[in-house]
């Protein structure tokens, strides 16, 4: 039990004397995590969006297969970036293995069907009677669409917080995609793994409190907006 | 002559292979107002959102003013507005709410004023309300504010679906009120889907029934509504109370709404001997309202479980002794009972 009271005050000093290894992996997790997200949410809000409020052939398929989506073990994820970044692969040429730019795809395939999967469920439940109201307002097709996303919009902050949750916590991509290179493609949880295996806790139990700390910054501000 | 708002042509309109609308003409005068009423299903609301052009009809046409017309189609933006039972508020302020439309439309002259006088119109104090979030109002207010919503965009054309169903007496009378001011200050076209008859009958200058999707005109037909009891192959019945019917004529089409003109109903306030009606159903006066277009007494009778209306000039109805709760027998042959 002491090892982890001394862990914990190691991890804090850690922290106040912006230890470089910490940092770094703080400052790579949180580059590859906001680039993953951006993207994501670029594509996964119109795309479930289109899927929850059309209705068209091959629809309920596709949301089967994006529901099983949501399961992807990020295992599989890191060997599927893997297999197509790596210098055998197809995009060999773009050099991608054990960079940040390669998490991050490898994010963004993680996150897409999440925001995808939960903003569709959201829209498919809108209130048949808004679109009505909105019809009657003189609302043309895009301010419907407008109007839709931001009456959902506090579903749509779960559904990134959800998916931003699940990347933010990943290893399988981070250590796979990334190698866990020191200062440079290392992430917090990927460090977190190694120091653990070599039985560094308080490296550890630093990086663990700054992953949660990004998480509770992340609710607060969206908590904040809410009230706004 | 007025000209015509809305023209209606061989309508059908399908939810799954269900027809729930059938409609062959319909015309509705500018500046007019249309009382239509039916029970639950009849197609009512189907049909207001047709004409709000919130949905496209299976098959037929709809002319607004002369042009075919389809949903999101830039001549009837905000020219047409709806207001149904329970209208959707967005998650915003009421002001939001309220100015919501003109926003769109880019018309924010003097937003604040006008927002102001919608408020007004339908009783509610703009500085207690306008920065009220949506969740904050009862029911009637947020049919109110709704109501205020679509006055704000002066529409041409005004269709409100059950808009005091589910409200209470002060709101409901604010809104009957302020929707005929609108008919009264723009010439607005009002099309009132309610079960409140005598409002009905108090306002509007042409009144239609509906049943099984198709319609009927009010004063001149009524509806003797389904179910009907078609399996004794020679003598179809409506069941009515305490083991009358009503003998049908015999038919081979299925999802026909039996209709009988008014003027083949007779009443007398006992049952006559003679073989000249084979039907003669107990019926009680439920309500007596003056028509404002004819001067006459519209009689609604309860007759088993569907209302007659039935026309009677005030002398014709003082002779009967008419009064609501009297009862009173209906008489009218099965043949005069016609299948469509």
């Amino acid at each position: 039990m002491d090892f982890i009271v001394a862990g914990f005050l190691k991890a804090i000093e850690l922290l106040i004397r912006f230890d470089p290894s910490t940092w770094t992996a703080v400052s790579a997790t949180l580059k590859v995590s906001t680039f993953s997200m951006v993207i994501s949410l670029a594509t996964g809000l119109p795309c479930g969006f289109v899927l929850g409020y059309f209705n068209f052939k091959w629809k309920r398929s596709l949301r089967t297969v994006l529901d099983t989506l949501l399961a992807l073990p990020t295992v599989t994820v890191g060997l599927l970036v893997y297999a197509l970044i790596s210098s055998q692969g197809p995009l060999g040429e773009f050099h991608l293995l054990f960079t940040l730019t390669g998490i991050a795809i490898g994010q963004t395939i993680l996150a897409f069907p999440i925001v995808t999967a939960i903003t569709a469920s959201i829209v498919e439940n809108i209130d048949p009677e808004l679109k009505l109201t909105l019809v009657s307002l003189g609302a043309g097709k895009k301010n419907i669409i407008a109007t839709c996303l931001w009456e959902v919009r506090y579903g749509i902050l779960a559904a990134a917080v959800t998916a931003y949750g699940r990347v933010l916590t990943e290893v399988g991509i981070s250590m796979m995609v990334g190698g866990n290179i020191k200062y440079h493609t290392r992430t917090i949880t990927t460090a977190i793994a190694l120091e653990t295996n070599k039985g560094l806790f308080a490296d550890g139990i630093a990086l663990g409190i700054v992953l949660l700390g990004i998480a509770f910054a992340v609710n607060l501000s969206l908590s904040f907006l809410r009230k706004q | 002559m007025a000209s015509t708002a809305y023209e209606l042509s061989q309508i059908q309109h399908y939810y799954n292979d269900k027809k729930v609308l059938d409609i062959d003409r319909l015309k509705i005068l500018q500046s007019s107002i249309t009382g239509l009423s039916g029970p639950n299903g009849s197609g009512k609301s189907t049909l207001l959102k047709i004409m709000a052009f919130a949905m496209k009809p299976s098959f037929g046409q709809v002319k607004f003013k002369g042009h075919k017309e389809f949903p999101f189609s830039p001549r009837i933006r905000s020219r047409i507005s709806l207001l149904t039972q329970k209208p959707y508020l967005l998650k915003r302020t009421i002001f939001e709410n309220i100015s919501y439309g003109l926003k769109i439309r880019k018309d924010l002259d003097n937003l604040e004023n006008r927002v102001k006088n919608s408020l007004e119109t339908v009783g509610l104090d703009f500085q207690g309300f306008a920065q009220r979030k949506w969740h904050e109002l009862s029911g009637g207010e947020a049919q109110r504010v709704s109501m205020a919503a679509r006055l704000i965009l002066k529409p041409e054309v005004l269709l409100l679906d059950e808009p005091v169903a589910s409200v209470d007496n002060k709101s409901a009378s604010l809104i009957r009120k302020a929707s005929l001011a609108a008919r009264d200050e723009w010439g607005c076209t009002l099309v009132i889907a309610s079960h409140d008859l005598q409002w009905l009958y108090e306002c509007s200058d042409t009144r239609i029934s509906m049943a099984r999707g198709k319609i009927f005109s009010t004063g001149t037909e009524n509806i003797i509504p389904p179910p009907y009891d078609l399996s004794l192959k020679n003598q179809p019945v409506k069941a009515l109370d305490k083991g009358e019917h009503i003998l049908l004529p015999l038919t081979d089409k299925k999802d026909s709404t039996a209709v009988i003109q008014t003027e083949k109903i007779f009443i007398s306030n006992e049952k006559n001997n003679s073989r000249e009606f084979n039907n003669q159903a107990t019926g009680v006066i439920l309500s007596m309202l003056l028509e404002k277009s004819s001067n006459h007494i519209m009689t609604t009778i309860q007759v088993g479980d569907f209302p007659l209306n039935l026309s009677f000039s005030p002398g014709k109805a003082a002779e009967l002794g008419l009064q609501p709760g009297k009862k009173i027998i209906l008489m009218f042959r099965s043949k005069d009972i016609e299948w469509r």
